[in-house]
């Protein structure tokens, strides 16, 4: 008996194979995307290379030799504006660095102040440390960059130390006790300056928000687009194509639904968030907005077009599932992109997940206004059409067979 | 609501045809589901096709609502040719399975396909009152179609495929899987629509629905029509008007000249002209064999002894 219902479980999976495969193949994708991202030499371990921009405002002959010291890091990559050809592009001024980063283009930028130099040679005078205008959506690369800050200075201070001291030998020992006791020795003094953690409406939780509700938000499409394959099973797709309505007008009715749903779905998750974790909803309703039609948009196009591809729902399921984790891994709904190797980074762009919580940061994060989104929102509505059309030629199987 | 005199529609019947199929192939890889399939529903006629499992019924009906894209032949309807899709507004069509939301009211149902069909405002809520009278479930229509025995879904499927009125009504086995009580509701409503000047073509398996609720008979087999008209027609075109006499024995006998010998070779049978003059003399003929007959059937021709002449097998239920 018992052998029995074994066997017959076994045949079942047997005349559904392809679906079966897929639920073997899940797991494996699944780990081999998490090893890349952890991977000590893919992901993690050879650190993806951080962008800086450089500011030196103390313009003397230590700071030259600081920064270009600091420009020596392999993990480091120096911002130079387009057409830039010198070896090492450094900013005079802190503001424009600073406009950088929180327009989200570079991650950090360290900042050389005026009379840094100065006060290092100078005991008495105030000190004057290193800074470093940093994203706090990054952590990483501030921990790296405020490490290598360390090392060089250190290195540097370690010369110049050792080149006082033989200064300092060669005097008389009257000449030594008027020479001034210089901070070369002591460790470098760096300040962080976290350009929005100031800013209590945008906690770090506005970023999960977005990964998970893009994450549902496909989850939930598919569900919904299920439907045309139990309609299809059912014959209630015959009875519908048989009456006025024609193929266009069902999709399109379909991917309205789909995408209204959505929009209800996320809208639900940040009201949530703001009322239970601070997130500042109300405040960026504009970004919110727009973002969060074009995501649920292309969402639904996705959904339909799975449909159109799987024979019925249980297959649709176990792709869906498979596609949708592993989008969400490689666009940083799991884990946030920073953490991954640049290539890594780069391949998640093929995901429209990764788009999207680009689009959410700059709203939430940022505070960035609605022109700096148009590269993910143009992302995100070419993917919706480019996908509907996809879907809709597949749905031909389905108008007459 | 008109009700129109069946006789003028008759009348109007053999002047025009709502539905003629010619040639119709249709091939899925391998299999020939159709192969050269043509037949005519008259206008106000229920014609039935009748065929196996596997006939080619479902098929043809897909292709006559352009669900299927034949590979050749023709299809026309009230005397125009149809397009491969699109263009049938006066075609009601009724699936074989049961093609309902099953998480919507019956009246929810009904007025969902009423739109789809371009019903709207008044016109929509009366038919969809029309339609629950019909079908007998004014005082269910407020629950969920899951809820409903299987005898009531199909009424309900039925329904929605004929809320716009159409002139050709195509059903699919509209009364696979229901009880006796059932299927002569389900006929009773189909009288109403054909009274009403509907002509019904209607796919089935059962041989007794085909004789009793039609006017006349297709019956396909192997994706071919190899017969069509009355009961009348079929039976004198194929078996005639003889009489089939099954005699069974006590004893079985090996072979008699003029008998055909059936199963366990207890059984033989025979066809007669007139049984009166007939029969004694076949009697005679078993006694003088040494058989023994201890019981004997005489069969008048029917549509079930047509299907076997024609096909050379029974029609399961
Ligand atoms: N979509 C399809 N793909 C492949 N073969 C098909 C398809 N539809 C029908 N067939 C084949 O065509 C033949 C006719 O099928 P069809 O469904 O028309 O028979 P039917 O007369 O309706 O049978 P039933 O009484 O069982 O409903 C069968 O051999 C069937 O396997
Ligand atoms: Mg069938």
């Amino acid at each position: 008996m018992i052998g029995t219902v074994v066997r017959v479980g076994l045949l079942r999976m047997w005349h559904g194979r392809t679906e079966i495969l897929l639920t073997f193949v899940v797991p494996i994708a699944f780990f081999t995307i998490f090893a890349f991202i952890f991977d000590e030499q893919i992901g993690l371990g050879k650190s993806p290379r951080v962008d800086i921009a450089i500011v030196d405002e103390d313009s003397t002959e230590l700071s030259r030799e600081f920064v270009t010291a600091l420009a020596e890091w392999e993990t480091l990559r120096v911002y130079a504006p387009a057409g830039y050809q010198e070896k090492l592009f450094v900013f005079t001024a802190a503001e424009p660095a600073r406009e950088l980063v929180l327009a989200g283009i570079l991650p950090l930028a360290v900042v050389v102040p005026e009379g840094w130099s100065g006060s290092l040679a100078n005991p008495d005078a105030q000190p004057v440390g290193l800074q470093l205008l940093a994203d706090s959506s990054d952590p990483v690369a501030t921990q790296v960059v405020t490490a290598l800050l360390r090392q060089t200075s250190g290195r540097i201070a370690a010369e110049r130390g050792r080149q006082q001291l033989e200064v300092l030998l060669s005097l008389s020992p009257d000449e030594f006790a008027e020479s001034p006791m210089s901070r070369f020795g002591t460790p470098a003094a760096i300040e962080v300056i976290d350009l929005f953690a100031a800013d209590k409406a945008n906690p770090v939780v506005s970023m999960y928000a977005a990964g998970i509700a893009v994450m549902f938000l496909l989850f939930g499409a598919v569900g919904n687009s299920g439907t045309l394959l139990e309609e299809e099973d059912n014959q209630t797709l015959d009875r519908l194509l048989c009456s006025n309505l024609t193929m266009n007008q069902l999709l399109a009715g379909k991917w309205l639904l789909m995408t209204l749903v959505g929009i209800v779905q996320v809208t639900i998750m940040f009201a949530w968030a703001q009322l239970a974790f601070g997130v500042d909803l109300l405040g960026h309703l504009p970004g919110f907005a727009v973002m969060t039609v074009v995501t649920a948009g292309a969402a639904s196009s996705f959904a339909l077009t799975l449909a159109a591809l799987c024979r019925n729902r249980a297959q649709l399921n176990a792709v869906a599932v498979i596609l949708i984790l592993c989008m969400s891994a490689l666009g940083g709904s799991m884990v946030p992109r920073y953490v991954m190797s640049e290539t890594m980074q780069s391949f998640g762009k093929i995901t429209f997940n990764a788009w999207a919580l680009d689009g959410y940061i700059k709203v939430f994060w940022r505070n960035l206004p609605l022109a700096d989104l148009v590269p993910e929102l143009s992302v995100l509505a070419a993917t919706a059409l480019v996908l509907f059309g996809v879907g809709r030629i597949l749905a031909r199987r389905w108008e007459n067979s | 609501m008109m009700v129109s005199d069946p006789t003028t529609t008759r009348d109007r019947a053999d002047s025009e045809s709502a539905l003629r199929i010619r040639d119709l192939v249709k091939r899925f890889g391998p299999t020939t589901a159709l192969n050269r399939a043509g037949l005519e529903l008259r206008r106000g006629e229920r014609l039935a096709l009748l065929g196996p499992n596997g006939a080619g019924k479902t098929t043809l009906v897909r292709c006559i609502c352009g669900r299927s894209v034949p590979d050749s032949g023709s299809i026309e309807m009230l005397g125009r040719q149809l397009p491969p899709s699109g263009g049938r507004h006066e075609l009601g069509f009724v699936p074989q399975e049961i093609a309902l939301y099953p998480d919507l009211t019956a009246r929810e149902n009904l007025d969902a396909f009423g739109r789809f069909h371009g019903l709207t405002g008044g016109e929509l809520r009366d038919a969809v009152e029309w339609a629950l009278q019909w079908t007998g479930l004014a005082d269910r229509a407020d629950d969920l179609t899951k809820t409903f025995s299987s005898g009531m879904k199909r009424r309900v499927n039925i329904a929605c495929g004929v809320l716009h009125r159409p002139l050709v009504l195509l059903l699919d086995e509209p009364t696979v899987g229901v009880d006796p009580q059932s299927r002569d509701r389900i006929f009773r409503m189909l009288e109403e629509l054909w009274r009403q000047g509907t002509s019904i073509l209607l796919t089935t398996h059962q041989l007794d629905e085909a004789e009793r609720q039609c006017d006349r008979i297709v019956i396909i087999d192997h994706g071919h029509a190899i017969a069509e008209g009355t009961l009348g027609d079929l039976i004198a075109s194929t078996v005639g008007a003889n009489r089939r006499v099954v005699f069974t024995l006590a004893e079985a006998c090996s072979e008699l000249a003029g008998f055909t010998v059936r199963g366990d070779g207890r059984r033989l049978v025979a066809e007669v002209e007139d049984v009166a003059r007939d029969l004694p003399g076949l009697l005679n003929r078993i006694r003088e064999s040494g058989g023994q007959v201890s019981d004997l059937d005489v069969q008048p021709p029917s549509l079930h002894s047509v299907f076997i002449h024609l096909t050379g097998r029974e029609l399961r239920e």
